[in-house]
């Protein structure tokens, strides 16, 4: 069994499109976010913060978002 | 004249609207949105994407995309983003955005219009339909669209904004206590938007009855 994702396997999260990832910041800091795509998340590191992604919609609310440990 | 009639009342203050409500509104709403409300503020939409269309450069930010009524609407070549408070409505636009394979919908987001998730200048032109008297803060909302838009780009709304006098100014001022249940405000003014309405690029009054505004505003650098 591969590590990788296989190229077929479902996207957690679901697919988002490479040049909206482009143009998303972190709606706190409006800083860079890291596309996290093993779990469906997009990380603000200054915020501490991890933004879901469900049915490949990104949810850019504070409120909505995983607080990192650390 | 003493015992002249009361008419000098206080103007009361808007209705407090906040986000939840505004999302409560709209997850009612959901279901019947496109029945009520889709046929009575299609002109505007019609009107509003349109000039969309027409205006140079490809990429439009869509403001409170709802259930992504507009979006087969859009020119082939702009490609679009649309954003809403609402996860219903935006279900309900990812599923229309699937079924019409809309392919240039370039994505579909959950955030606040107030405090966007875009980097500066990401769009040339952003669209707010029907959205600008839903949020708590229309002034807060503008300046997020400036900024996401880029300098030289463009910003359209679409309101029914309140008229000035007259029996709409009537219906809308006794309609505004129940802004907190409908989801919008129905006595916000063009003024609440911008400071000077002249510096507006173009406002155009929409068919039917001129119920709906189509408001231009060049974003220009900020000097």
């Amino acid at each position: 069994m591969s590590e990788t994702t296989e190229p077929a396997a479902p996207v957690p999260g679901g697919e988002v499109d490479p040049a909206l990832l482009e143009i998303l910041v972190c709606p706190v800091t409006k800083g860079p976010l890291r596309y996290d795509r093993a779990r469906g998340e997009l990380v603000s590191e200054q915020a501490g913060l991890a933004y879901p992604i469900r049915d490949g919609i990104p949810i850019m609310l504070p409120d909505e978002a995983r607080r990192l440990d650390g | 004249m003493a015992g002249s009639p009361a008419l000098h009342r206080e103007p009361y203050a808007r209705t407090a609207l906040d986000a939840d409500a505004v999302r409560d509104a709209y997850r009612r709403w959901a279901r019947v949105y496109d029945d009520v409300f889709g046929g009575v503020s299609a002109a505007g939409r019609n009107r509003a994407v349109a000039a969309a269309n027409a205006l140079p450069g490809r990429r439009v930010l869509e403001v409170g995309v709802g259930t992504g009524l507009a979006l087969p609407r859009y020119a082939p070549e702009k490609r679009v983003v649309g954003i809403d408070l609402s996860r219903d409505m935006l279900a309900r636009a990812q599923e229309r955005v699937r079924t019409e394979r809309l392919r240039n919908v370039v994505g579909l987001v959950e955030m606040d219009a107030e405090r966007m998730a875009f980097a500066d200048a990401s769009f040339d032109i952003a669209v707010a339909m029907f959205t600008a008297t839903v949020v708590p803060d229309a002034r807060r909302l503008f300046a997020e669209m400036r900024r996401v838009v880029r300098p030289g780009g463009d910003l359209l709304f679409v309101n029914h904004f309140r008229a000035e006098k007259g029996m709409r100014w009537w219906a809308e001022r006794t309609l505004a206590p129940l802004s907190r249940v409908l989801g919008w405000h129905p006595d916000f003014a063009i003024t609440d938007l911008l400071d000077d309405p002249r510096a507006a690029a173009e406002i155009t009054e929409c068919p039917p009855f001129g119920l709906f505004t189509l408001v231009r505003v060049p974003n220009l650098a900020v000097a």
